[in-house]
């Protein structure tokens, strides 16, 4: 089945100044997990989102 | 105890689903043979007469709705059966909807009052999805995975929907007004995060499934051309006392506090509404800001307001809370869900680990950084949409969010207990009770009523039907019910 996307382009979001205080992104600088999870991740099979194809729904 | 009125809620959930060997082309039947088989308890019969979908808040009707080209190509299959055998409707003995919507195993919670309570039957219609789809895979042999989701990664959308019981007396336009700000804004705490994008500028995350697909502000579709306001005006309840708000903005959450949060922030919203005390906020462009917020995984975008100021996602969810702090009668429950909120918005730049246990995109968000690390995959890539896929998959025993919870990446919900009534008594409780005591006297029911033995009896939404669980037989059932709402 082919995809439905289309991809017009839109303009970036406008961000606050640098010098603004505000939230960031967040930190995604902890610590690789540790094994146990790291091997259950290897269990998911990578071509599974490709396959994956729904009827619309509400 | 509050003395302001109460806001009856549900959540429907239309689940993903994948079976061994078959495809969208079959979905619509193969679903119907999934909750036909399922194992629970229920009811099947069910009244569709209540049922307006083209009826429009704003005082018209529409003669059809909009339906997505590729999947109408679908519905021309010869010797297709009936749409009502097709849906497979099924009442459980929860007082829940449980039916085949579209093709999606769809689970309707009972109606509950507080956000704590529907969170939790939607955690229970969870499990049920979970045990038809392995029912079905037992009898059919066909490997079945079901997701809870909304997105099938190549344009398909499917909603998780959100039910608010209003008094009528709050005009359209006013709750249009006082909810489209939350509804852009709230996916930063709510978000069930996607990896890339289906429409628009491309983008390898964004914090919302559904944000790629709504195309205008306000209307009464829900398959295509989607709104972010949804006017469908079908309240399943006394229609000159009552809207039922549509919700059709939101995300599928995995998260059980994250289900909680934004049901409790639009009962929020609706509560300052009907105090006059809502924030006003008007988006230049409610869409393109919605698609912002999507995208913006900092958070602090600029979101422009009508004339020349603009505001940001934690500013709008920040007001709404404020004021609701300052003029709403909030029980102790209520006040720690505030307080929940707001820490989480202070934790987004200050704790972001806590962030990211209690809300699902950030936790999402964080597991594919470290699989993109590991692997080296391409941000946005198919692979790692195939993680976000295995994030809300339900159907196995032991899925990928149950190993997150075990591994304490993500908060585990509370305990579920084998309560056979939904948790509070509202009129799903007296549904509930029929189902499960007296169904072979039911003849038909649905969300505003039910006929048990002859006798056509409507449900009101405002009364609290506890009582009825000290009905044995059938008559005093119905004469309790009869005392109750008269």
């Amino acid at each position: 089945m082919p995809d439905r996307i289309t991809r017009p382009q839109e303009p970036t979001p406008e961000r606050k100044h640098a010098d603004e205080d505000g939230p960031s992104k967040p930190n995604l600088d902890r610590p690789a997990p540790a094994n146990p999870l790291r091997e259950r991740l290897k269990r998911i099979d990578p071509d599974q989102a490709k396959k994956y194809r729904q009827r619309s729904g509400q | 105890m509050t003395s302001e009125p109460r806001i009856l809620c549900g959540i429907e959930t239309e689940y993903g689903i994948a079976i061994e060997g078959r495809g969208p082309e079959d979905q619509i039947q193969d679903v119907a043979g999934l909750v036909c088989n399922e194992p629970g308890l229920a009811f099947s019969g069910w009244d569709d007469r209540d049922e307006h979908p083209r009826r429009d808040l704003r005082g018209f009707s529409v003669d059809r709705l909009s339906v997505d080209p590729r999947d109408q190509a679908f519905e021309t299959r010869p010797n297709r059966p009936s749409d009502r055998d097709l849906r497979q409707d099924r009442i459980t003995e929860r007082g829940a909807r449980f039916y085949n919507d579209h093709g999606h195993p769809e689970y309707a919670t009972p109606e509950c009052w507080t956000a704590h309570a529907v969170a939790w039957e939607d955690l229970l219609g969870e499990k049920r999805v979970a045990l038809a789809a392995r029912a079905f895979s037992e009898k059919t042999g066909q490997a079945t995975e079901t997701y809870k989701n909304n997105t099938d990664f190549h344009g398909a959308s499917y909603g998780t929907h959100e039910s608010y019981l209003v008094p009528r007396t709050l005009a359209a336009q006013d709750l249009v007004q006082g909810l489209l700000p939350l509804l852009v804004t709230r996916p930063m705490l709510c978000g069930a995060g996607k990896v890339g994008s289906e429409n628009g500028d491309p983008c390898p995350f964004q914090l919302s499934q559904r944000a790629d697909f709504f195309m205008e502000p306000v209307n009464v579709e829900t398959l295509y051309r989607r709104p972010l306001f949804n006017t469908r005006d079908e309240p399943h309840a006394p229609a000159d006392r009552f809207i039922r708000l549509h919700v059709i903005a939101g995300d599928a959450n995995r998260i059980f506090s994250a289900t909680r949060r934004k049901v409790f922030l639009v009962q929020l919203a609706i509560r300052l509404l009907l105090q006059g005390q809502c924030p006003v906020f008007k988006l230049k462009d409610p869409v393109q800001a919605a698609k912002v917020v999507s995208r913006d995984l900092s958070c602090d975008a600029r979101l422009p307001l009508e004339g020349a100021s603009w505001t940001t996602a934690p500013q709008v969810l920040e007001s709404y809370l404020a004021a609701a702090e300052a003029t709403l009668t909030l029980t102790p429950a209520e006040s720690l869900l505030l307080t929940e909120c707001r820490g989480l918005l202070d934790a987004f730049s200050a704790d972001p680990d806590h962030f990211a246990v209690h809300v699902d995109w950030a936790a999402k968000l964080r597991l594919t950084e470290w699989v993109r690390e590991d692997e080296g995959y391409a941000p946005g890539s198919p692979e790692l949409q195939s993680i976000d896929l295995a994030y809300a998959e339900i159907s196995t025993e032991t899925t990928l969010f149950s190993d997150l919870i075990a591994m304490e990446h993500v908060e585990a919900p509370p305990a579920l207990t084998e309560s056979a009534l939904p948790q509070e008594p509202t009129r799903a409780w007296a549904r509930a009770l029929a189902v499960q005591r007296f169904r072979e006297h039911l003849t038909q029911a649905n969300w505003r009523g039910f006929t048990l033995a002859g006798r056509t009896i409507e449900l009101l939404p405002d009364r609290d039907y506890a009582a009825l669980a000290g009905a044995h037989n059938v008559e005093d059932f119905i004469n309790l019910l009869e005392q109750i709402n008269a």
